[in-house]
């Protein structure tokens, strides 16, 4: 059960010392409650205290890091099982596949295809994070090595698909640096496998025949020391996944099950091999439903698009809307004459709205202010989006670049006509309509 | 020591309803746990696939689309083909053309487009109206009336225009009522409220509670659908038990990542590609939140979300 | 008297079927086919009543017998309604034996039995009120003129009209255009044709109510509620009308008549009503049915896209200013009776004896009536005054109350805008947004400055004292229930806000009043009633049904609050709030913080923190959101000992909830001019500094019980 900071704070030395970089013990205890601090950052807790909040306070599911630099991504430490309940903190990471049985020319093509996918999309960089390295039967260390230095050579976190653990030691000879995860465990070799990961100082992926195999599998590495997992729960079927991923994050997080605290690899290629779309589709379910590294064949743009956008508007707090960057959105070619609208940074409002503006066809130079992410309606009412913010946002921002003297503002804030106009000399201000559905035909008939 | 799985199983379930007359009928609804959460209890009855058609015909749609009707020119062959479609439970008629901003269609001429289409085909059919809120309440109830007997779907009232279209689909002519609300589950519930008030009966009523595409605000769908679920199932909630139908293609090729040509974005490939991958996947997101039915064009993505389904139960 | 009257009405008609039933077996035989065409239903009134469906002339004769034993013959109310029931019975025998063998009885421009098609295609509009009333007129006017005017009348208003006798006649004589897509239909001149406009109700009540036939009950409160008929009669009523005229009142629908002789009114029954001009009103009024107001009749525009309009002293023609001169907007309730719908007076100079751009005094009263009006709506419907008249194109309104200024653009007058228009406008968004609880309303508009003076000071001034001492005298102990309030739930959905008379909503904008008005006006909205019956302790504010409510509201996420503790499950908060206050342990207190205050608080948190913290609907004890206004609440975290407890505040809330704070604390401890021992960012920021400040200045927190 999680404390609360009140009963934090009562097992403080309450001294206010501002050691742990809080000023007060009581914003530290809130912290640590909230899990944004750890309760190590205290140096004058008792070792009572901190062996009892350790324990109460130690998250469900545990947060595993991959990568390095800039390649470097956090996995699992979720608190929840859905998203209205808390943010989900860990992104589901796509990964895209080479196989030691493919030809060099597949190999050659698929290097080529992956760095292809890399865009900006409300300020996050798009593009596949992960390679992923199968070790096919078969293959030797040399053959699998020469693939990951290959796919090593784009720059992007590994996964090792390997369960051979000296054909891995060889793999990570090269790459261990760049911190891959070793994802190959399982009950015969586990120990072997761990001791080459711990080695290498890398993430170890742990699969099982079924969940009780994989729970024991995972409780023998544990007792063995090695807590820098994560868990391969691809099954037979996309049922037995599906049942796999959900069992396995539900146990963590609803049931306290530690054993089962760790992130998830689902291996597509493996339930849809050669069908893309289908691949597409369990992608988005496993993002939704708890896959933190999601492996499939390929991720053009087909994919990405989508799948991106779908990943992006998931993991969000959500309280806190998305926001795009208040500044001059030209749309349909616009230039410094055409007609100037505004509306707020609400990522929402801004899409549909400049899909719209877009649908219309006609030259507009769409405007956002500053609204503190809100919608309309609700940022005019915290006063966020008031004649003084658009005025000055128009004055300080547009006017320096835009000559078009007619400003349209939304239909729902009409009530601000006057004041913008006051405070905007040389501007007509126009109310627009209500809806972004009314855009298309508001500016057909503005301009007939 | 093996797993310990903890089952979690509820004492409420989805209501079932079902569409279309004879022996030509879909049913919605029905499971007592989350999405695909087989492992808790088995699935009763496997979330549906719509196939939508327009009364615009071909316009606008991406090329595998143009493809799968060719030779198809009236709406009676286009309906005939649709239903043919890999992995197709039910057919869906939009009549977006009666919106007043578009090609404002006169409600005789949809009716006639209605009336072709129902006479071609014996399948469970959804009708939607030009999703205006005027235009709907004059349009829908006589789609309900020329359709008696064919226990169809009728997509949506809303708050807006509930009586006039609940009372016609509902009480009038004994359809099925589609209750659409905004992404909210408080609103969602409110609809649900009114409508029964209105009389109609609960086992008649399926929700739509709003959609977006993938990208575009869809963290609300997810969360609106999870909470709606969870509120029926854990908290027995009856005026959220209606099972959900949710529109996935009206909402997809809508966005630019679906509908820009390829002429236009030469870096982002086929245009048909992207308009599946965009149905596919916000279809597959909605049926994992609680989407007990979609609604989809493109014949790969109503084969390839058939699939997805018949893999998971 | 009345009811030997309906008794032998009843009679009469049961003889005349009996004889004619009798007849038609003997001449077609008891096995010979009856009904009516295109219905589904028999004859559906005896079906619905009954659930025996009657097909053959034989049933007919069964169903007679069974008429007969309702005709109970006890001098009271009842027995004499139920007679009227078998009298409508009968008269829907008679009308089916006219259908015999195909036969088609009525010709233009009756109609005679109606299809079901028609009640299908009738319902909807009935359920959405696009057809807001069925009038039956029945008989023949005074005169033509009189009986044509009555039916325009409702034409006007959108009623279905359905005529009976000699009015039809009347209705050719003065070439009125008649017919279903007129909604004016002729049924036919035999007073017994009256049955299928009955037949209409009935089978409504069949097919949209859900009405299992023979649950008799069920048929009649469905047609009471759902079915807004009502029957115009005139003079002479006969026992046979009279009679007929029962089964109605049974099915619900009021009777109005201009009869005089013979008859005696039974209150929202029987009504008498000796001016035919005056039956439009009296029958709305009587069966409670509402028009719709479509448009507003004044020469601009009204749309919202004219709320942010200004207009400038040069684009003026007049100004009205509460500042300088009398001026006020009001809305009293009145009764019922005092209240003539829609009237619209204008007392004293009009615009036009206006010089321009000139100032002058104006006073608006709004009287508003309605069984469920109550005082307390009054100022939530007057603060709408604000966006009704900035709506209107051409004029432009800021302030309130007293306090107001209009001013009406050059334009707007040109257009013809006058002082009526403000009327207008008034009356039908009042009608149309408040239409659950106002059923009646007329506007006054006095433009002398001696009237505006009287109405101000002796009228409205006391009004607002009135209200603001109702404010203020209200306690969450002298209600009966509170409001849950889930608006927020969008973006906080396991959030609930549960709303005290002392503790208005987070957000400091859904008063108790609000949420009251709220849930009357949208019954199944965001705010409902919940109650507190069941206390736990009344100290902390903890109630049974309150936990249940909060449950049920958040769907299970928030199992118990308290509404008096911040330490003992507090009230959570959705992420809107105004301030918040979070326990204090070293000065043994709580500190507040406001949205607008950026700097750092003595607990080493922002607000933006604290907000972190405390959003989303979470519990956190200790820590607790509020409205500005919550701060000077003799409720204000009670359980803990109140607001003795605040030991900083940001400077700027400090000033502003200064006089009210002051006034609870020298109320509630004695203590003068607390704020001056609460802390706040100018004199610290740390809690070391913050204690030393109180320890000198003798704060009371510092002795108080520790709060953990």
């Amino acid at each position: 059960m999680a404390l609360n900071g009140i009963q934090i704070f009562k097992m403080t030395p309450k001294k206010n010392c501002k050691e742990c970089g809080c000023p007060t013990c009581m914003a530290f205890s809130m912290k640590v409650a909230q899990g944004a601090m750890d309760i190590s950052a205290c140096p004058h807790m008792s070792q009572d205290a901190l062996d009892a909040l350790s324990e109460a306070t130690a998250p469900p599911m545990k947060t595993i890091k991959i990568g390095v630099g800039e390649n470097e991504y956090t996995l699992g430490g979720e608190t929840v099982l859905f998203r209205h309940e808390k943010t989900f903190v860990s992104k589901t990471r796509y990964a895209v596949a080479l196989y030691t049985d493919m030809s060099d020319e597949e190999v050659e093509a698929k290097l080529a295809e992956i760095p292809k996918v890399d865009y900006e999309r409300i300020g996050e960089r798009m593009h596949v994070e992960l390679v992923y390295v199968n070790c096919g039967e078969g293959a030797d260390a040399a053959k699998y090595t020469a693939l990951v230095e290959k796919a090593a050579g784009l720059n992007r976190t590994l996964v090792l698909g390997c369960s051979d653990p000296e054909i891995a030691k060889a793999a990570l000879a090269v790459c261990k640096d760049s911190k891959p995860v070793l994802n190959g465990a399982n009950a015969s070799n586990y120990e072997a496998m761990s001791a080459v990961a711990t080695e290498a100082g890398v993430v170890l992926g742990v699969s099982g025949k079924d969940l009780n195999e994989l729970y024991d599998t995972v409780a023998a590495l544990e007792k063995a020391g090695n807590k820098n997992l994560v868990l391969d729960v691809t099954g037979e079927t996309v049922k037995e996944t599906f049942a796999n991923a959900v069992l396995v994050r539900r146990a963590a997080i609803q049931d306290e099950d530690r054993t089962f605290g760790y992130p998830s690899i689902v291996n597509l290629v493996k339930i849809a091999k050669g069908d893309k779309f289908m691949q597409a589709s369990l992608a988005s379910l496993f993002t939704a439903k708890y896959g933190s590294i999601v492996v499939m064949e390929e991720m053009t743009y087909a994919e990405a698009l989508a799948l991106y956008g779908l990943r992006q508007n998931v993991f969000t707090d959500p309280q806190k809307p998305m926001k795009v960057e208040p500044g001059i959105y030209p749309i349909n070619g616009a230039d410094e004459n055409s007609l100037v609208l505004t509306t707020v940074d609400f990522a929402l409002t801004y899409f549909v709205v400049s899909g719209e503006l877009e649908r219309s066809g006609v030259p507009c130079n769409l405007t956002i202010s500053d609204a503190g992410g809100l919608s309309v309606l609700t940022s005019w009412a915290a006063g966020k989006f008031s004649g003084s913010t658009i005025a000055s946002f128009i004055q300080e921002q547009v006017e320096p670049k835009v000559k078009c003297r007619k400003l349209v503002i939304p239909g729902k804030v009409a009530v601000l006509k006057g004041d913008i106009e006051a405070k905007l000399p040389g501007w007509e201000v126009i109310v627009g309509p209500r809806e972004a559905v009314q855009l298309v035909k508001f500016l057909k008939d503005m301009k007939a | 020591m093996p797993f310990n799985q903890k089952p979690h199983k509820f004492n409420a379930k989805i209501n079932t309803v079902t569409i279309g007359s004879g022996d030509k009928t879909v049913t919605l609804g029905g499971d007592c746990t989350f999405p695909f959460y087989t492992f808790d209890a088995p699935s009763e009855n496997s979330p549906k696939v719509g196939v939508e058609i327009s009364d615009m015909g071909m316009e606008g749609m991406s090329a595998g689309i143009s493809a799968y009707y060719e030779g198809a020119t009236t709406m009676a062959e286009i309906a005939k083909k649709a239903v043919e479609m890999e992995g197709a439970d039910f057919l869906v008629l939009s009549l977006e053309g009666g919106d007043p901003n578009g090609a404002d269609k006169s409600v005789d001429e949809l009716i006639s487009v209605v009336k072709e289409v129902a006479d071609a085909v014996d399948f469970p059919l959804v009708v939607e109206g030009c999703k205006n809120v005027e235009k709907d309440a004059e349009l829908l109830p006589k789609v309900a009336d020329v359709l008696q007997g064919r226990n169809v779907l009728i997509l949506s009232e809303k708050e807006e225009n509930y009586k006039a279209i609940g009372a016609a689909a509902g009480l009038a002519y004994n359809q099925i009522v589609g209750a659409e609300s905004a992404v909210d589950i408080n609103l969602a519930k409110q609809l649900n409220v009114i409508t029964t008030q209105l009389g109609v009966k609960p086992e008649k009523i399926v929700m739509n509670i709003g959609s977006a595409a993938a990208g575009y605000g869809y963290e609300y769908v997810v969360s609106t659908m999870d909470r709606i679920k969870g509120a029926a199932l854990s908290q027995n909630d009856a005026m959220l038990q209606m099972p959900i139908i949710t529109p996935v293609s009206s909402e997809t090729y809508g966005v630019k990542e679906a509908t820009a040509s390829e002429a236009d974005m030469p870096e982002w490939g086929s245009q048909d590609d992207r308009a599946v991958g965009m149905e596919v996947i916000t279809a597959a997101a909605d049926l994992a939140a609680g989407s007990d039915a979609v609604i989809l064009r493109h014949p790969q993505s109503v084969k390839t979300i058939a699939k997805m389904i018949k893999e998971l139960v | 008297m009345l009811i030997d009257r309906i008794f032998n009405g009843n009679d009469t008609v049961f003889g005349l079927t009996e004889n004619a039933v009798n007849s038609a077996v003997e001449q077609h035989g008891a096995e010979k086919a009856v009904g009516f065409p295109h219905t589904a239903y028999c004859l559906p009134c005896y079906y619905a009543v009954t659930g025996v469906k009657v097909k053959t002339l034989g049933e007919m004769q069964e169903a007679l017998k069974v008429i007969k034993s309702l005709m109970t013959r006890e001098p009271k109310l009842d027995d004499a309604l139920m007679s009227g029931v078998a009298t409508a019975l009968c008269a829907e025998l008679i009308e089916a034996l006219k259908y015999l063998d195909g036969a088609q009885p009525y010709e233009e421009p009756c109609y005679g039995h109606l299809a079901d098609s028609v009640i299908r295609e009738l319902g909807v509009p009935l359920v959405t009120g696009d057809i807001p009333g069925v009038a039956v007129i029945l008989g023949s006017a005074p005169t033509a003129q009189e009986g044509v005017d009555l039916i325009k009348s409702y034409q006007k208003q959108g009623i279905l009209v359905t005529l009976v006798g000699g009015i039809i006649d009347q209705a050719k004589e003065l070439g009125l255009k008649m017919g279903y897509n007129v909604r004016i239909v002729p049924l036919g001149y035999d007073v017994t044709s009256v049955i299928h406009v009955v037949s209409v109700a009935i089978r409504a009540a069949l097919i949209f109510g859900n009405v299992q036939p023979g649950d008799a009950g069920a048929l009649l409160e469905y047609t009471a509620q759902r079915v807004p008929a009502f029957v115009n009669a005139f003079k002479p009523i006969d026992d046979v009308i009279l009679a007929a005229g029962a089964g109605a009142i049974k099915l619900g629908f009021p009777v109005i008549s201009n009869e005089d002789e013979n008859i005696e009114p039974v209150p929202g029954a029987l009504i008498a009503e000796p001016d035919v001009a005056n039956f439009n009103k009296v029958s709305l009024e009587a069966r409670n049915i509402k028009i719709k107001i479509t448009e507003i009749d004044i020469p601009v525009a009204f749309a919202s896209a004219f709320e942010g309009e200004i207009i400038r002293r040069g684009d003026m023609q007049v100004e009205f200013d509460g500042s300088r001169v009398d001026c006020c907007e009001l809305v009293q309730t009145k009764e019922m009776s005092e209240i003539e719908d829609h009237k619209i007076e204008v007392i004293g100079p009009d615009v036009d004896e206006f010089e321009v751009g000139s100032k002058h005094s104006l006073a608006y009263v709004v009287e508003v009536a309605g069984k469920k009006m109550q005082p307390d709506f009054e100022s939530v419907i007057e603060r709408k005054f604000h966006n009704y008249i900035n709506c209107v194109e051409g004029v432009y309104h800021t302030g309130q109350r007293d306090m107001f200024r209009i001013r009406i653009s050059k334009e707007a007058y040109e257009a013809g805008f006058r002082l009526r228009h403000f009327g207008e406008v008034l009356y039908a968004q009042v009608k149309n947004e408040f239409d659950a609880v106002v059923d009646k309303c007329q506007v006054k508009i006095y433009s002398n400055p001696e009237d505006c003076k009287r109405i101000r000071h002796e009228v409205a001034i006391p009004t607002f004292d009135k209200r603001d001492a109702r404010l203020d005298s209200l306690t969450d102990e002298s209600v009966d229930v509170y409001y849950s309030c889930i608006l927020c739930q969008a973006f906080s959905p396991s959030h609930v806000c549960v709303i005290t008379p002392e503790r208005l909503g987070l957000c400091g904008a859904v008063s108790w009043l609000d949420a009251k008005a709220t849930h009357e006006l949208d019954p199944a909205g965001p705010c409902q009633v919940v109650t507190k019956e069941r206390p736990i302790d009344e100290n902390l504010g903890a109630y049974e049904d309150v936990n249940e409510a909060v449950e049920k509201f958040s769907q299970g996420a928030l199992k118990k609050v308290t509404l008096y503790s911040i330490m003992q499950d507090p009230m959570t908060s959705c992420g809107c709030f105004e301030c918040i206050c979070g326990i204090e342990p070293f000065s043994n207190g709580v500190v507040i913080a406001n949205r607008e205050y950026a700097g750092m608080t003595p607990l080493g948190m922002t607000f933006p923190e604290m907000a972190s913290m405390t959003g989303g609907g979470v519990q956190t004890p200790g820590f607790m959101g509020h409205g500005k206004h919550f701060i000077s609440s003799k409720k204000f975290m009670r359980a803990e000992g109140g607001i003795e407890r605040i030991v900083w505040m940001p400077k700027e809330l400090k000033e502003t909830v200064a006089e009210r704070l002051n006034k609870t604390a020298k109320e509630l401890y004695g203590i003068d001019n607390f704020t001056d021992m609460i802390g706040d960012e100018t004199v610290a920021t740390d809690p070391e500094t913050l204690v030393a400040f109180l320890t000198e200045h003798n704060h009371p927190a510092l002795s108080m019980e520790p709060m953990m």
